[in-house]
């Protein structure tokens, strides 16, 4: 008895010290974001300041990171759900006899690492990026060619990083969502064939609601995936003005002589809060709430 | 309402064909029932009627127009699938309504229309719960009514008790028969259930193999079923069938049964010398007291006392034949019993298992 209950405090004195060690770098990283005197090491800030926030946004140009993030990573997810939700509809409704392979070619995209690739995909990203610049510069006049690029260009443009991002994150997506579907009975759209309802009053009323579970935890994956995305606004985005929040943080870090840590802490801190959000944001998709519409 | 007919119908899956040339006819008002066993091809057909499945040949009409192309939701035809198929994501009263909401009826008629059907089916307490939070029978209720809220031509079922306990599917069975007799709408049933089939159909159509093996009214179909297929399917418990031969002189002929006993038949067309099949169903066989006149004695196997009526599986050589005995018998295994055959209950088929 007093051998087990001696056991069972050392395990759970282990268990506490090994969560104080998890949950430093979040502590230090918040302590250090409103301490005006901000070391490398952790200690309880003695005065409370939001200078550094403030300096992101004065100083820096973190809005505009911000924004950039928001912007790349949002149109991502959007791009990955519609296209994961069609394509993985379309995957587990399939039988054709290539069906298997080309999902195990899918998640090999997804398996092999990105750095690898990383020369031959600036290169085909350079050539579209030349094709998409002819035709901007035909559309649009001259004086403005510059601005629609920053749009619309695949190297140092929003598409291209967009497209990049969604390419990585599109595979692990649509995994999830074909896996969904196939849990979702086909009944469900023949009943809502026979009730006539065409193709989209199918899609959007009863699989687009039905899938919901599926397409948020694709969504929220994908979000936190290209969130944390570091190499691809590394390699793609030169202009300071595309420039995104990682990048933010590193040039903050890697910027010469000194580190000033409070203000580097405030950028993780409002780095992290977005990925926080979106996973608030899709908890109560991922519960899979609706059971029942089918058997008894 | 309205009438079908199905006329020379057949499916291919590719190289396989499950429908085989199927034909019948359901009148205005009918209640058919497709019957058969699992991988019969009746689910297959019901989906052809629905518009679900293509027609690979033949025709599928509807009072007399041809539908093979006409698109599920034009043909005037509603399906309560096996699963029910409810929209998880709906309240009763939006699933019941779905199909008038797509017709772009106005909301006050819709909620009319969905009270309505919903008191018919007692399902007006339940308008605002998800199918989650419903009994079996009240799904398969709400089912129903997404059904008869489209004021179809033709109600199809697909085996929709199967999924019910054995208390709830007798209670539907009337639930159904009552909503039949009240709406009259046309309705094909499928089910591998014969005893529902039984109890529920104007008019019954077995399938067997992708082929309709007889079409006919229920008491039809089980007192002269027509090949060997149906005389088991129909009935249950299921008819006892002896192998033997026709035997005796050509104006009193009797069958010589493969076990060694004789028993005289009553004009048989059938040929001296043919070996044949007799089928009796367990209800036409009786036990009489030793002494009185039997046909053959067996050795019981197995008794199955129900109360009300007894099942006595008796074997003779290599036969064993079911029994069905009104009242409680107190027999035990190993008693040997004489049997006496009710002639007007033997059933002759040949040796392609069609009838004489």
């Amino acid at each position: 008895m007093r051998q087990s209950s001696r056991a069972q405090a050392a395990a759970y004195g282990f268990l506490t010290l090994t969560l104080i060690f998890c949950l430093l770098p979040f502590l230090w990283v918040m302590f250090a974001s409103i301490d005006p005197n901000a070391t490398l090491f952790l200690s309880l800030p003695k005065a409370v300041t939001a200078d550094h926030f403030v300096k992101i946004f004065t100083a820096n140009n973190g809005g505009r990171w911000f924004f950039n993030s928001l912007v790349t990573v949002g149109a991502t997810t959007g791009l990955v759900v519609v296209v994961g939700g069609m394509g993985g509809y379309a995957l587990s409704r399939s039988s054709a006899w290539w069906k298997r392979p080309l999902l195990y070619a899918i998640i090999l995209i997804r398996v092999l690492p990105p750095t690898a690739l990383i020369v031959p995909l600036y290169k085909v990203m350079l050539i579209a990026n030349g094709v998409m610049g002819a035709l901007v510069r035909g559309v649009v006049p001259a004086d403005s060619t510059r601005a629609a690029m920053r749009i619309f260009g695949f190297v140092d443009g929003y598409l291209g990083l967009i497209l990049v991002l969604s390419a990585m994150q599109l595979p692990l997506a649509l995994w999830i969502i074909k896996t969904y579907f196939d849990l979702t009975p086909r009944d469900y759209e023949e009943a809502a064939l026979m009730d006539g309802a065409n193709g989209f009053q199918r899609m959007r009323r009863i699989l687009v609601p039905m899938a919901l579970p599926g397409l948020g935890a694709a969504g929220l994956l994908t979000f936190i995936g290209a969130w944390g995305d570091f190499l691809m606004p590394l390699t793609f985005i030169s202009s300071a003005e595309l420039q995104s929040l990682p990048i933010g943080l590193f040039r903050a870090f890697t910027r010469a002589n000194t580190v000033d840590y409070g203000y580097l802490s405030a950028l993780a801190v409002l780095y992290m809060l977005p990925a926080v959000a979106a996973f608030g944001f899709a908890r109560r998709f991922l519960v899979r709430t609706f059971t029942g519409g089918i058997k008894g | 309402m309205a009438s079908i007919s199905i006329d020379n119908v057949r499916k291919s899956f590719g190289a396989a064909e499950v429908i085989k040339g199927v034909s019948f006819e359901v009148a205005d008002g009918q209640f058919a029932v497709l019957v058969g066993p699992s991988g019969c091809g009746k689910s297959t057909l019901l989906r052809m009627i629905a518009g679900l499945e293509s027609v690979t040949d033949g025709d599928i009409k509807l009072d007399g127009r041809r539908i093979n192309d006409v698109p599920p939701d034009q043909r005037g035809i509603a399906m309560v699938f096996q699963s029910y198929a409810l929209y998880p994501h709906m309240t009763v009263a939006e699933n019941i309504g779905f199909s008038l909401e797509l017709k772009r009826v106005g909301k006050a008629k819709i909620r009319a229309q969905v009270r309505q059907v919903a008191d018919m089916l007692q399902l007006s307490e339940l308008l605002d719960r998800r199918p989650s939070a419903l009994s079996g029978g009240q799904r398969q209720r709400v089912a129903i009514g997404r059904a008869i809220i489209k004021q179809p031509r033709v109600i199809l079922f697909d085996e929709p008790l199967s999924n019910l306990d054995a208390s709830l599917r007798v209670q539907m069975r009337a639930e159904l028969q009552r909503l039949h007799q009240e709406l009259k709408p046309t309705i094909i049933y499928v089910t591998h259930d014969q005893v529902e089939a039984m109890t529920m159909a104007d008019t019954i159509v077995v399938l067997n193999q992708g082929n309709v093996a007889q079409w006919a009214h229920p008491i039809e179909l089980y007192r002269r079923p027509t090949s060997t297929f149906v005389a088991t399917f129909i009935g249950s418990p299921r008819m006892n069938l002896i192998r033997g031969i026709i035997a005796g002189q050509e104006a009193v002929p009797s069958f010589a049964a493969a076990e060694g006993w004789t028993v005289p038949l009553a004009g048989s067309t059938a040929a001296r010398g043919q070996p044949v099949w007799l089928g009796i169903r367990p209800e036409d066989i009786r036990l009489v007291d030793a002494g009185a006149a039997a046909d053959l004695s067996c050795k019981v196997a197995i008794v199955e006392r129900l109360g009300a009526e007894t099942y006595l599986s008796v074997v003779n050589g290599a036969d064993t034949l079911l029994v069905r005995v009104q009242g409680d018998v107190a027999l035990r295994p190993g008693d040997t019993v004489q049997l006496a055959l009710e002639r007007a209950g033997f059933h002759l088929f040949d040796q392609t298992e069609r009838r004489f």
